[in-house]
């Protein structure tokens, strides 16, 4: 079982985290096309090398980021979500 | 019987102050404690322990170390027991495998005669044309073939589970094992030392490494001691490692225990298996590994034979025909496969004693005695090119005859974990090609160092590497022999003799001759993984331990190719059969309980499973199911019923967003709702499917309670955490679900009930109308009231401290005793909602329904400018509608569908029943199911199909089937 | 009093009385609530120096979560520690930081601190909704229960039922473990009692009954018991006797 490194937690066992899905950019719901929302509802890129993706420490429903390599399985960095959403996302 | 037991100090793993009797076949056999049962029935003559796989060839052991499926035997619960490392079981009857008969005649021996034809890929050719034809052979081929008999009934014994930790794993309690444990232990590193023998030392305390044959014993003694002195090392003996994955997690199996080790760093310090030499009839009992019969001596005192032959291509093999010797076994001849005689002191001493030797000759055949169960003789001949021999054979007789060819590394955890095994041509040895990324060291036979000089330094250096490697501080680098030292002569490079009658089994376990793999290679499966796959080489149980090096060499220089730098193929997890039992455990099922679930047993309930709680189905008797769920309806229908709904997510939504994360979550508008109000709340995802739905109460500005399905609380409580880790409100989200008991009392006479034990909540529909929340006290218990109408009663649902929930419950129960209060299920409260045509997500709902098709669009605002499925449900609306949910009833008599039958249109399915109930209420089924877009009209008839194939007709009614206006719930 | 007290004499129960008392737990009054103060038997407090398992689930203990709870709690002269680590206060209560703004604080073994009352107080006697950010409360001694294993066999006990490495010298005294134990996320905490090893474990209260199965499962072997809170008293007694 591989180890992961909870940015709150610290190392533990992968069955104690819940995979989220890549990080993506949701495109503004009223700009974007129907095309647009469905790749973003629908595709993920399944990208071939280091992704962003959103994981979760279950004991703690602790959400953070995980920067993975799909080709090898080796988690390169992990830190908190706030390194990247800073600021209070607003819907107009 | 024990003529065959040798006297002290042999048979170092056995007691002989504890005599114990193995029972085989039905017969009593003397033995000692630390017996196997292999070497319990060796001691006793006996050698046959079971009949091969398809031929059903009598077979005993060629390792003594359960490395092939020769030694696989019957337990009464327990199939394929590896009776070579099986310890004598108390009391109960050990059976061979493979047989119909007995085990000295096996009518199936027939199937041997038959063997011409049953080529290699027999089943393919012959089972799988014409189509279909396979299943009438299925059975009979079943019954033939297989390993032992699963009892169906074996009961679970006790197994558990416990995780250790280590900066340094080492695998094998060999000389360099134990050296590297030592090592490592030195530099402070906590060590866990993991050998599958009962007794630390590998080799040394089975073979010889010297003319005197008392280095391995002293040397084992000396490290053992150490080890055993040493504070930091802890050691797993009659244990196996049977997996390497990710991370250095080591699954260990005990016993009936399971050990998850995480190290640091692993040292693997396998050691090295010996291979099988090829020849007509190898197979015959009685013929094993020099190391076997050496184990045989040694570890158990039991003389393998009485007359042998060593058929050697390394000194080791000197070395056993010394052991034989010493144990009073007559040598008869030495058969050394190379061309040049050996020089080593071994040699020279086995001549002192008048052995004569064979150079360049090997055993070209061997001869049964009667049955195929014993050895009777050797055909000896001379090597004249790569596994042709002269023609010319000679007989020796012989009831022994052990084998010293060479070794592959017991390396299939190395494997396991990523690394590989690798062909050199020069040793004719598999070797490590690499390991495992950072934090892997191998020493020892596995890494190739067959010397005993070489193996102890390696294991020192393997020491301080794994220290290093598991971040201690470590002092300078020790220096290491050459590689691989003593490795080259160890391994002849073709110990393989193709004979015209065949019967020169490469693989064990599945019967397979030379010709079977030459023929998969004529038959175009020219490719080691598709010659594994085609003839199931190496695919037994041993996984190629004793088959994978000869079938190799055979199969790619069959195939024309080189065998420098050949790959093994993949090598899986487990390394040894596991039991399920053990991998199972403890098998932990969390169950949540609700604060009254010992009541709802005292009054008769029936549990059913609701995610992972128990809720009552309902009340009494399952032999009057009905007519109970029937009172529990017309008890919240004419009085008061009560229900345990604890199991109802419950989420505290607090701070100055609270408003703006319901909104964004949910499809309602939640900015304006009044404190003191409940306000439905309907959840999607992002493509616009219903994915739960609850009721949100307003405790003041900031500060929302939020209810949510017993099995979508984690989900929906994980979603909010995890979008608002994206939109950053200023909101506090909590689940408080085990936190509160609740229930709902409903029916026209709550009110009564309740007001009996309130005294700061004014209870009057005007003070506290229906959708009103307060908060106050029941029964003296601190409480949060809601006014709901699930059920379509008057009613109240009663949110408590989980710990004063059981005082709730007793307190209601006893003061709505006089107004005929009952306690209800989850099966009245279907029946119940769905007379409302109130629906359950998940039930009503499936994981495509958008609100639109399931009648929501009332619980959607419009206006509002996001929430989580907006975007896709506005996409779908604009969309003509494929499916809609409606409310039907059927003709009298007609029989019921079941939840899940299919509504039609023609041949074209159009939706199905998702609910359906005999109200009592109405006196008639009512039910709900999707239809056509088009068929929703009231009136509307539409067939359903049952189960049976009968079509039956439903009529589509409005909902609320039951008090249309309402009246009842807001009293 | 002439009879026992029986836990449903009292509106608050705990979430596993029934265990206890199938276990011939002996009862006393506290916190509104009967607690097992006893199993009888053999010297108890030499049970939970070995190996035993307490239920305090009926203990105070209060939580405060969300924006401004660990500043606010700073502001009531409470030591907030690191997260994932565990404090004791001046009163004897102890307090668990379970994340930045995530905190609960117990009182003590012998229930005399008063502190988790004195901040529910103090957080409801203040302006709500609140002008500054200050948390919120959490429910904590109904969300969780809360039980105590002790004794030198506790981390290899764990070691059966939980995957992190909690052996004393590796898991310091004051540090929390937000983990799964026997599949139920749960927070371990070592805080000893005087100079025997303490885990604190803190659990989803529903599945207190599962749970309290599953850790006497793994403490048989090491003659595992159930101890009271007497004995957790004792041992704490005599230690502080000592020193």
């Amino acid at each position: 079982m591989k180890i992961m490194k909870c940015p709150m937690n610290g190392p533990r066992n992968i069955s104690e985290f819940v995979w989220g899905g890549e990080v993506r950019e949701m495109p503004d719901p009223t700009a974007a096309s129907d095309h647009e929302w469905a790749e973003y509802v629908f595709i993920e890129n399944n990208t071939k090398g280091v992704v962003r993706e959103w994981w979760m420490h279950a004991p703690t429903s602790y959400w953070f980021i995980a920067e993975r390599n799909t080709e090898t399985d080796e988690i390169v960095r992990t830190y908190p979500a706030t390194e990247l959403y800073n600021s209070r996302r607003e819907f107009k | 019987m024990s003529s065959h037991r040798l006297p002290q100090p042999y048979g170092i793993l056995i007691d002989r102050s504890k005599a114990i009797t193995l029972r085989f076949e039905g017969r009593d056999y003397p033995a000692f404690q630390g017996d196997t049962i292999t070497s319990a029935l060796f001691a006793n003559g006996q050698r046959v322990l079971s009949r091969s796989f398809k031929y059903h060839r009598p077979r005993g052991t060629l390792s003594m170390l359960a490395q092939e499926a020769n030694s696989l035997v019957q337990l009464p619960g327990e199939p394929s027991v590896r009776a070579d490392t099986t310890a004598v079981p108390a009391g109960i009857d050990v059976r061979g495998q493979n047989y119909l008969g007995s085990l000295s005649r096996d009518w199936l021996t027939v199937i041997e005669w038959i063997g011409p034809f049953l080529p290699v890929g027999f089943y393919y050719k012959a089972f799988y044309k014409p189509k279909g034809v396979w299943k009438y052979w299925e059975k009979l081929v079943r019954a033939l073939a297989g390993l032992g008999r699963i009892d169906e009934h074996a009961h679970h014994g006790y197994a558990d589970k416990a995780y250790l930790f280590a900066d340094v794993a080492v695998i094998g309690g060999g000389a360099a094992g134990m050296q590297a444990a030592l090592d490592a232990a030195g530099t402070g590193a906590e060590v866990i030392l993991i050998d599958d023998q009962p007794r630390l030392g590998g080799a040394l305390n089975y073979a010889r490494f010297d003319v005197e044959g008392r280095r391995g014993a002293r040397l084992a003694e000396e490290l053992r001691g150490r080890v055993e002195a040493a504070r930091n090392i802890q050691v797993l003996t009659d244990a196996v490692c049977t997996g390497w994955f990710a991370d250095n997690w080591l699954p260990i199996t005990q016993g009936q225990r399971l050990y998850k080790l995480r190290a640091r760093s692993v040292v693997i310090a396998a050691g090295a298996l010996e291979q099988p030499m090829v020849f007509r009839n190898n197979d015959l009992p009685g013929i094993m590994y020099g190391s076997a019969a050496q184990r045989l001596i040694r570890l158990y005192g039991v003389k393998p034979g009485h007359r042998a032959v060593v058929a050697t291509a390394n000194d080791a093999g000197y070395a056993v025909a010394l052991d034989l010797i010493e144990a009073g076994v007559t040598v008869a001849a030495v058969v050394d496969l190379r061309a040049e005689p050996s020089a080593s002191p071994f040699a020279s001493a086995v001549a002192a004693r008048g052995i004569t030797v064979h150079q360049q000759h090997t055993v070209s055949e061997a001869l049964p005695g009667p049955g195929k169960r014993s050895l009777f003789g050797v055909e000896i001949d001379a090597i004249t090119g790569r596994g042709v021999t002269a023609g010319r054979p000679h007989r020796i007789e012989c009831d022994l005859l052990c084998t010293s060819v060479g070794y592959t590394p017991a390396g299939h955890l190395v494997c396991h974990s990523g690394g590989q095994l690798v062909y050199d041509a020069e040793l004719a040895m598999l070797v490590i090609d690499r390991l495992p990324g950072g934090s892997a060291v191998a020493a020892g036979a596995v890494n190739a160092a067959f010397d005993l000089d070489a193996a102890l330094a390696e294991g020192t250096y393997a020491g301080w590497r794994a220290a290093q490697l598991a971040g201690l501080n470590v002092g300078a680098e020790p220096r290491r022999p050459g590689a691989r030292a003593g490795a080259a002569g160890q391994n002849h490079p073709w110990p393989i003799f193709p004979h015209p009658k065949g019967k020169e089994f490469i693989d064990f376990d599945e019967d397979l001759q030379v010709k079977d793999i030459l023929n998969a290679l004529a038959d175009g499966y020219d490719d080691l993984d598709l010659v594994k796959r085609y003839s199931t080489v190496v695919m037994g149980p041993s996984q190629g331990r004793h088959s994978a090096l000869n079938n190799m060499r055979l199969a790619t220089v069959g195939a024309g190719r080189e065998l420098q730098g050949a790959t093994v193929t993949t090598q899986r997890p487990p390394f040894q059969p596991e039991l399920l039992e053990v991998l199972g455990g403890r098998g932990f099922q969390p169950t949540r309980l609700t604060a009254m679930h010992h009541r709802h047993l005292e009054l008769g309930a029936q549990s059913m499973p609701a995610g992972v709680w128990l809720r009552p189905a309902y009340y009494g008797a399952e032999s009057r199911r009905a007519e109970n769920i029937a009172a529990e309806v017309r008890a919240v229908r004419e009085n008061v019923g009560l229900i345990d709904v604890g199991t109802l997510g419950k989420l505290e939504i607090r701070g100055p967003d609270a408003a703006e994360l319901l909104n964004r979550m949910y499809t309602f508008a939640y900015a304006k709702q009044p404190v003191g109000r409940s306000r439905y709340v309907l959840m999607t995802d992002g493509t616009g499917a219903i994915a739960d739905d609850g009721v949100a109460c307003r405790v003041n500005e900031q500060h929302f309670y939020v209810t949510a399905t017993t099995s979508g609380v984690d989900a929906v409580y994980r979603a909010m955490m995890r979008w608002n880790a994206e939109w950053r409100l200023n909101v506090d989200i909590a689940n408080v679900t085990a936190a509160y008991a609740a229930v709902n009392l409903a029916g026209p006479k709550s009110r009564e009930v309740l007001s009996r034990l309130v005294t700061d909540i004014d209870l009057g529909s005007e003070a506290f109308p229906y959708m009103g929340v307060r908060e106050g006290h029941v029964a003296g218990v601190p409480a949060r009231l809601m006014r709901v109408g699930f059920v379509g009663e008057l009613g109240y649902e009663i949110h408590v401290p989980a710990s004063q929930g059981e005082h709730l419950w007793d307190a209601l129960m006893r003061e709505g005793a006089a107004h005929g209060i009952r306690a209800f299920g989850v099966e009245a409260q279907r029946v119940l909602r769905l007379e409302k045509g109130h629906i359950i997500i998940g039930q009503d709902t499936d994981g495509l329904t958008f609100p639109q098709e399931a009648e929501m669009g009332w619980a959607i605002a419009a206006s509002k400018p996001f929430y989580v499925g907006k975007r896709a449900i506005d996409v779908q609306a604009a969309r003509p509608l494929t499916r809609r949910l409606v409310g039907f009833t059927l003709a009298a008599g007609t029989t019921l569908p079941e939840e899940c039958n299919i509504t039609v249109r023609g041949s074209e399915i159009v939706g199905r029943v998702t609910s359906i109930a005999m109200s009592a209420s109405l006196g008639k089924a009512v039910g709900l199911a999707y239809v056509a877009p088009d068929q929703t009209e009231p009136g509307t008839r539409f067939d359903i199909k049952l189960g049976n194939g009968t079509t039956i007709q439903g009529e589509v009614v409005p909902v609320p089937f039951y008090d249309p206006e309402n009246k009842r719930q807001e009293m | 009093m002439n009879t026992p007290l029986t836990p449903q004499s009292l509106a608050r129960r705990s979430f596993l009385y029934r265990k206890l008392a199938g276990l011939g737990a002996r009862f006393a009054a506290g916190n509104e609530a009967a607690i097992a103060a006893s199993f009888g038997g053999a010297d108890e407090a030499a049970a939970a120096r070995n190996l035993g398992l307490a239920d305090l689930s009926p203990r105070r203990r209060v939580g405060f979560k969300g924006p401004g709870a660990a500043d606010w709690l700073a502001s009531q002269g409470v030591t907030v520690p690191e997260i994932n680590r565990c404090a004791a206060q001046a009163d004897g209560a102890m307090l668990f930081r379970l994340g930045a703004n995530d905190l609960m604080i117990t009182t003590d073994i012998g229930a005399t601190a008063a502190l988790p009352d004195r901040l529910a107080a103090a957080w409801a006697a203040l302006e709500n909704p609140p002008q500054s950010p200050r948390g919120f409360p959490m429910p904590r001694q109904e969300g969780f229960c809360w039980l105590v294993l002790t004794g030198q066999h506790a981390a290899a006990a764990m070691a059966k039922i939980c995957g992190v490495d909690l052996r004393p010298h590796r898991f310091a005294a004051g540090e929390i473990a937000q983990t799964s134990v026997a599949r139920l996320s749960a927070v371990v905490a070592r805080a000893d009692i005087s100079d025997t090893l303490a885990y604190q474990l803190f659990a989803d209260s529903a599945s207190a009954e599962y749970w309290w199965d599953c850790i006497l499962d793994a403490m048989q072997e090491f003659g595992g018991r159930p101890v009271g809170t007497e004995a957790l008293a004792a041992v704490q007694g005599a230690a502080s006797g000592r020193a």
